[in-house]
């Protein structure tokens, strides 16, 4: 703080010195495992839009906890993440027989899964804490016909993906559009985006809108103390702003001894 | 009422007083301590690491109250239990998780400020060295933690830690399983480092914290002058440039952790993963034997020493190489041996290592983020060197060199980085194209510092003549 020099006196040359070689070997580093990374679609979440939320829930509940749990969430905190009631969200959500306290699981016994998928569907529960919104979105909407997988699908940011196409009925099928590129170093031709190849029961602007609010709904269900924290957050910082102001304010006062006037005053031996 | 009018509170603290040294400690540690007047910004972050130290303590209650150290239950009681169920449980993890990271960065930038400073030396080795070990005891307590909520990247990396003794020949694979007591990473792993981690190490901490402030107490704290206070005392004995530690630095340090807080609650409300760094988004899927990540890496204040690791392609040496970072940390009062303690007057050429020591530093955690590629492990083999060879070069500086033995460091140096090379090369260790990308930069560096050196000796040349108070902070006398 009263430190008038500064910690490296006058390192000129050797400062150049050290950023040209770190520049120079960042250029090297470069040489790595590149793949070709299809671009993500573009997402807002909004967690204000209940509508949107409420109907994420409806196809997440309805759709995906066939297969996928969400074992860190229950009814009940769902219910008040909505804004219903609870015999509103049993009405127009339900809870698939379970107790309204409960947490969510699967539909599906997990060895059917293991026999189908061969692996275990993973937990949506903190979905949204591993992958971006945009990458979700691009995930739901990116399913492509691959007559080589075991499913008849591949997905174009999850490649080989092991879920099957289950919006084919709404969205209808999609067929790849493929780029000559590169996955884990090696050229291969790698699917960058999808375009239609069948109807469904969807317009391609629903389905979107329908991808979206299942998002918005797993990033509500990700980040469940959201709105708490960004409305204490401002509060506790903003504490510790005044007390900043206040404890350098105190610290000039008492330093102000330390800073002008003669030693003689805390000469405190016996 | 009583003769020498004191009041009820003052006789009942007097009992207390009689048969325990509060005020004498009191008097003695804190309002008669006598601190140097110049501290600046560098010497808040002792204090604040003592802070973060209370404050895992207090948050670690509460979580592990809430804990289940069984790898059934463990990854939901957490993410479940602790972040959902309970009542503000987010808060107090999300306090621990970021309190974790800022306790190895004030316990970084402290242990720079004493290299800075020259606080390791003559009489502070001790103190350096109880140091050493508290930030060896806090990287195991890190490490435990961080197996306890059972996700993917505690998981793996457990595994690849606890893997590290199966280098050594023969016993390694034993004690390795006795370590772990289970032939993987399982249950009686579990059970034992959340008991280590919540009961062994913080009680280790808690002494060699309290260790390390009594040795600093008996030897008086060091200064950004690195000029010793006690060398010149008035006439009660009172050093002329120390002040009362309390209220002077008590009210400075409240201002430093009201700061601190500011950033602390930052990421704590909005950003408590730290954009991946302080907690990996792998760990959001709970730990699969059967499922090995594509990327194991360490967080971040472990990533230097992964470098390290990963560049020596050997596990053995790689492990020594890991290990003698340690080594070289405890041998730095031996390496660096000037008079001159602080770095305002020590030479250009010893500024720019200490620089390039951090430099270096953060440079291996910034290849280690990367994927474990065979150009990001030649690339992390040669800048270990030039991180070796910041504190091998040390020496050089502890006095006025010769031109000959200038010229004799810099061979010897350059022999000694060329003859690493040549056996990589002869080993076929990586592939030459590779080798040749990067292996330039720790034979270059050494090449300027001794060269520099011998055609411009003024830069090798700490001052010659140090101020006899302190000059800075307060009227100079």
């Amino acid at each position: 703080m009263t430190n008038k020099k500064s910690p490296f006196g006058n390192p000129g040359a050797l400062l150049v010195l050290a950023a040209s070689l770190a520049l120079l070997s960042c250029g090297a580093a470069r040489a790595s495992v590149a793949s070709t990374q299809p671009p993500l679609k573009p997402i807002t979440v909004n967690l204000q839009d209940k509508a949107a939320l409420r109907n994420g829930a409806l196809y997440t509940l309805h759709m995906c906890t066939a297969c996928h749990s969400l074992q860190g969430a229950r009814y009940s905190t769902l219910s008040r993440m909505l804004g219903m009631r609870k015999d509103e969200f049993k009405q127009v959500i339900g809870t698939n027989g379970h107790h309204f306290h409960d947490t969510i699981t699967s539909s599906m016994p997990p060895a059917i899964i293991d026999a189908f998928a061969k692996i275990p569907s993973p937990d949506l529960t903190d979905i949204a804490l591993r992958h971006s919104p945009a990458w979700l979105f691009t995930y739901l909407t990116s399913f492509y016909v691959d007559p080589s997988r075991p499913t008849g699908v591949n997905n174009v940011v999850f490649h080989n993906v092991a879920m099957p196409d289950v919006f084919a009925p709404l969205q209808g099928l999609q067929k790849p559009v493929m780029v000559e590129g590169l996955r884990y170093g090696s050229p291969a031709k790698v699917a960058i985006g999808v375009e239609p190849l069948t109807r469904g029961s969807m317009t391609p602007a629903q389905f979107d809108r329908t991808a979206r609010d299942i998002v918005e709904f797993l990033y509500a269900v990700g980040h469940p103390h959201q709105q708490q924290r960004m409305r204490l957050g401002p509060w506790i910082i903003g504490l510790f702003v005044v007390l900043s102001i206040l404890t350098y304010l105190i610290y000039k006062l008492y330093w102000r001894r330390v800073d002008t006037s003669e030693e003689r005053w805390w000469r405190v031996g016996k | 009422m009583n003769s020498n009018k004191r009041s009820m509170a003052h006789r009942v603290f007097g009992w207390f007083d009689d048969r325990l040294p509060i005020s004498s400690l009191w008097r003695s540690q804190l309002t008669r301590y006598p601190a140097p007047k110049n501290f600046n910004l560098w010497y808040f972050f002792g204090s604040l690491a003592m802070l973060v130290l209370v404050m895992q303590l207090a948050t670690g209650l509460f979580l592990a109250i809430h804990y289940q150290p069984n790898p059934h239950l463990a990854y939901w009681s957490v993410l479940r239990g602790i972040q959902r169920d309970s009542r503000w449980g987010w808060l107090i993890r999300d306090m621990h998780i970021v309190g974790a990271s800022a306790f190895f960065l004030l316990v970084y930038l402290h242990m720079y400020r004493a290299i800075l400073y020259g606080s390791f030396k003559k009489p502070r080795e001790l103190l350096w060295l109880i140091g050493i070990f508290i930030y060896l005891a806090l990287a195991a307590e890190a490490f435990l933690g961080y197996l306890l909520p059972w996700g993917q990247m505690s998981y793996w990396g457990s595994a690849v830690v606890t893997n590290f003794v199966t280098a050594v020949p023969v016993i390694g694979k034993p004690i390795a399983t006795w370590m772990r007591g289970s032939f993987v990473v399982d249950l009686p792993t579990l059970n034992r480092f959340f008991v280590f981690h919540v009961f062994l190490m913080p009680l280790l901490l808690l002494a060699l914290v309290l260790v390390h402030l009594i040795a600093l107490h008996h030897v008086g704290s060091n200064n950004p002058d690195g000029i010793e206070i006690h060398d010149n005392v008035n006439e009660s004995g009172w050093p002329r440039d120390g002040i009362p530690f309390h209220p002077y630095y008590t009210v400075k340090d409240l201002f430093g952790v009201s700061i601190f807080f500011v950033v602390f609650f930052w990421f704590v409300f909005y950003n408590p993963s730290g954009w991946g760094f302080l907690l990996d988004k792998l760990n959001y899927t709970p730990a699969n034997i059967l499922h090995t990540p594509a990327d194991i890496h360490p967080l971040w204040f472990f990533l230097p020493f992964y470098a390290i690791l990963r560049g020596v392609p050997n596990k053995m040496y790689g492990i020594m190489a890991f290990a003698g970072t340690f080594v070289l940390f405890a041998c730095l009062p031996l390496l660096d041996r000037s008079p001159v303690r602080s770095i305002r007057y020590r030479s250009v050429l010893w500024k720019a290592n200490i620089l390039m020591m951090a430099l270096s530093f953060l440079w291996l955690g910034y290849i280690a983020h990367g994927f474990a590629t065979e150009h990001n492990m030649v690339y992390g083999l040669h800048i270990a060197e030039v991180f070796y060879a910041t504190f091998l070069v040390l020496p050089f500086f502890n006095r006025q060199r010769s031109v000959r033995a200038k010229v004799i460091w810099l061979v010897a140096a350059e022999a000694l980085v060329w003859l690493i090379d040549v056996w990589m090369y002869s080993i076929h260790a990586h592939r030459w194209g590779l080798m040749l990308l990067t292996d330039w930069i720790p034979a270059l560096y050494l090449l300027l510092l001794f060269g520099l050196a011998i055609v411009f000796p003024g830069l090798a040349r700490d001052a010659q003549k140090l101020p006899q108070r302190l000059t800075a902070g307060g009227v100079f006398h």
